[in-house]
C-alpha cells in the first residue's frame, strides 16, 4: 500500500509534478528532432544503397555501409558519450542539441536498413513492367516502386520511432532533464527517497507517448491501405 | 513534398543556431555538480539550488561575471575539470583525495564530513559498537562478509574498494581490512538507488556521506544509519572515516580558485553565536532555520 501512497503523493505535489513535465518537454523535444533528422538521413543513405553504378556511387555506398555498421554495432549510450565528451566539447553547446543530433545519427542508421528493406520487398516485375513501358529506371524507381515501398516501410518506421522514444532516456546518464532524469530526481534523498514510485509514474508516462505514437501510425497504414483487398 | 523538407530544414537549423549562439557567452563560469547531493546542490523545479551553487554565485560576484550550473554523472566531473574545455571548476561536494589532486587544484576546505553505513533496521548481523557518549558506531571489521553498495567514483566507493582489494604484494603496500573476507563491492549510479538496493536484498549495507545517509534514512522508515570508524588498537582510538570538501578548479586558473579561496575564507569566519555563514547556508538548504 506504500506504493499507492507514494503514488499519490507525487501527483499531488506541485513541485514533482512540475519537474515531470519539464522532463517531458525534453524527451519530446529530443524525440522529435531526433526522428526528423533520423528520417532525413535514413531516406538520403537508403537511396544512395540501392543504385547501382561504379564511380562515385560506388565510393558514397561504401560510405553508407560503413556508417550503418558502425551505428548499429556499437551502444547508444557509447555514441552518446562520445557525441558529449569529445566531439561537441563547446563552451556553453546546448546540451539538447548534442543529443538530438546524436540520438538523430543513430536513427538513420536504423531507418535507412528499414526503407531500404521495404523497397526491396517490392517485386522485381513491378520494376520489369516498369521498365518495359518505357520508363526510365529513375521514374520507375520514384512512382512505381517507392510508392508500394511506403506502405511496407511504415510499421518497421513506427517500431523505429518507438525504440527512438524510449532510447532518449539515457539523456539522463549525461545529466540532462529528460523523464528519466525527473524520476531520479524526484526520487533523490531529499524528495520522496525511493525510487519505486517516480520510475513506475515515468514509465506511465513513456507508456502514453508510444500509446500515441501507436496510434498515429496506425491510422497512416489504415490510410495507406484503403486501396488494399486484404 | 520537397518545399515541405526544405521549410522544415530552414527551421531546424534557424533554430539550432540560434539556440547556439544565443547561449555561447566568454564571460561566464561554468560549474559542473552533480546535483543529487543536497544540501550541496538539488534541483528545485529545473534549478540547481543549494550551498556549493550560493558559495559559487558569491564568487561569480566578485569576479564579475555570470554563473552557470550543469549537471552531470559525478564521475565526469573531475576529468572535465582537468580538461577545462567545458567547464572551469567543480562544485559537488567533492572530496579532496591525492589522485584527485593530481589532475585538478583544489581550493580551501569548506566542510569536513564522515562517511556513514546505511543499513536495514531490521538487520541484527551488523554490530555496532558504542562511543564513551553512548553514541553509536560501526567498525569497517564488522562489515566483513557483506555486499556493500557505493556510489561509483565517491570516496565511499575508494575507501571500501581500497579496504577490499588492499594487499601486502601490490601497490597500496598493506592488508585492507576486508581482504580476503568475501566481502563484494556494488557500484551504483547514485547513492539512493544503492539504498534501494537494501530494500531489494540487492545489498546488504550502504556506504556513504553522511547527509545524503542521514536524508535517505529520514524517509526511509525501515533503514538506519550510524557513522564509520577505523577500528583502533583499543575501542578508544577508533577514529572515524573523515574527509574534507573543497571546490575543485582546473590547473592553473588561479583567478578563479584566488577568488574562490578569499569567498570561502569570509564564508568561514565564525559569527558571535558560534555559527559560520557557511553552517548557515548549510542550515537554509536543510530547511532548519
Amino acid at each position: 500500500m506504500n506504493f499507492f501512497k507514494g503514488v499519490i503523493e507525487l501527483f499531488s505535489t506541485q513541485k514533482y509534478m512540475f519537474q515531470l513535465l519539464e522532463g517531458l518537454k525534453m524527451t519530446l523535444v529530443i524525440s522529435v528532432f531526433a526522428a526528423i533528422i533520423g528520417l532525413f538521413i535514413g531516406v538520403l543513405v537508403a537511396f544512395a544503397l540501392i543504385t547501382k553504378g561504379n564511380g562515385f556511387s560506388r565510393i558514397l555506398r561504401g560510405i553508407c555501409k560503413v556508417y550503418i555498421t558502425v551505428i548499429r554495432g556499437t551502444p547508444m549510450a557509447l555514441q552518446l558519450f562520445i557525441m558529449y565528451y569529445v566531439i561537441f566539447t563547446f563552451r556553453g553547446f546546448p546540451e539538447a542539441v548534442t543529443a538530438i543530433i546524436a540520438f538523430g545519427i543513430n536513427s538513420g542508421a536504423y531507418v535507412a536498413e528499414n526503407i531500404r528493406g521495404g523497397i526491396l520487398s517490392v517485386d522485381i516485375g513491378q520494376t520489369e513492367a516498369g521498365r518495359a513501358l518505357g520508363l526510365n529506371s529513375r521514374v520507375t524507381l520514384m512512382k512505381i516502386v517507392v510508392p508500394q515501398a511506403i506502405k511496407n516501410v511504415i510499421p518497421a518506421i513506427g517500431n523505429e520511432l518507438i525504440a527512438l522514444v524510449k532510447e532518449t532516456s539515457i539523456v539522463s546518464m549525461v545529466g540532462m532533464f529528460d523523464l528519466a532524469m525527473a524520476a531520479k530526481i524526484i526520487g533523490s534523498g531529499n524528495n520522496m527517497a525511493s525510487y519505486i514510485v517516480p520510475m513506475s509514474v515515468v514509465a506511465l508516462f513513456y507508456l502514453a507517448i508510444v500509446y500515441a505514437l501507436t496510434f498515429g501510425i496506425k491510422m497512416i497504414e489504415r490510410r495507406l491501405r484503403a486501396s488494399d483487398k486484404r | 513534398m520537397k518545399k515541405l523538407l526544405a521549410i522544415i530544414m530552414a527551421v531546424v537549423l534557424l533554430a539550432g543556431s540560434m539556440v547556439i549562439f544565443s547561449s555561447c557567452s566568454n564571460n561566464e563560469i561554468i560549474v559542473q555538480t552533480n546535483a543529487f547531493f543536497a544540501p550541496f546542490e538539488y534541483y528545485d523545479g529545473t534549478e540547481i539550488k543549494g550551498v556549493d551553487v550560493d558559495v559559487m554565485a558569491l564568487v561569480g560576484e566578485k569576479m564579475n561575471k555570470d554563473v552557470k550550473f550543469v549537471n552531470v554523472e559525478f564521475s565526469a566531473i573531475i576529468d572535465n575539470v582537468a580538461a577545462g574545455k567545458v567547464c572551469d571548476c567543480g562544485a559537488a561536494g567533492i572530496t579532496i583525495t591525492d589522485e584527485r589532486k593530481e589532475k585538478v587544484d583544489f581550493s580551501i576546505p569548506y566542510y569536513t564530513s564522515v562517511q556513514y553505513v546505511i543499513f536495514a533496521a531490521s538487520d541484527t548481523t551488523v554490530a555496532t559498537r558504542k562511543a564513551a557518549d553512548g553514541s553509536e558506531y560501526i567498525v569497517w571489521e564488522a562489515l566483513s562478509g557483506k555486499t556493500i553498495g557505493t556510489q561509483t567514483d565517491t570516496t565511499g566507493w575508494i575507501y571500501t574498494d581500497g579496504e577490499i582489494n588492499a594487499q601486502e604484494s601490490n601497490d597500496y603496500g598493506y592488508d585492507g581490512v576486508l581482504y580476503g573476507t568475501n566481502t563484494t563491492l556494488k557500484n551504483f549510479d547514485n547513492a539512493q538507488l544503492a539504498a534501494d538496493g537494501i530494500g531489494s536484498n540487492i545489498v546488504d549495507v550502504v556506504i556513504i556521506d553522511q547527509l545524503p545517509a542521514e536524508y535517505i534514512v529520514a524517509k526511509n522508515s525501515g533503514l538506519k544509519c550510524l557513522p564509520l570508524y577505523y577500528s583502533g588498537e583499543t575501542e578508544a582510538d577508533d577514529a572515524p572515516v573523515e574527509e574534507q570538501y573543497a571546490i575543485c578548479v582546473t590547473k592553473g586558473n588561479d583567478k578563479l580558485l584566488k577568488a574562490i579561496n578569499e569567498v570561502l575564507t569570509d564564508l568561514m569566519v565564525k559569527g558571535e553565536d558560534g555559527k559560520s555563514e557557511i553552517d548557515k547556508l548549510l542550515m537554509k538548504h536543510m530547511n532548519l532555520e
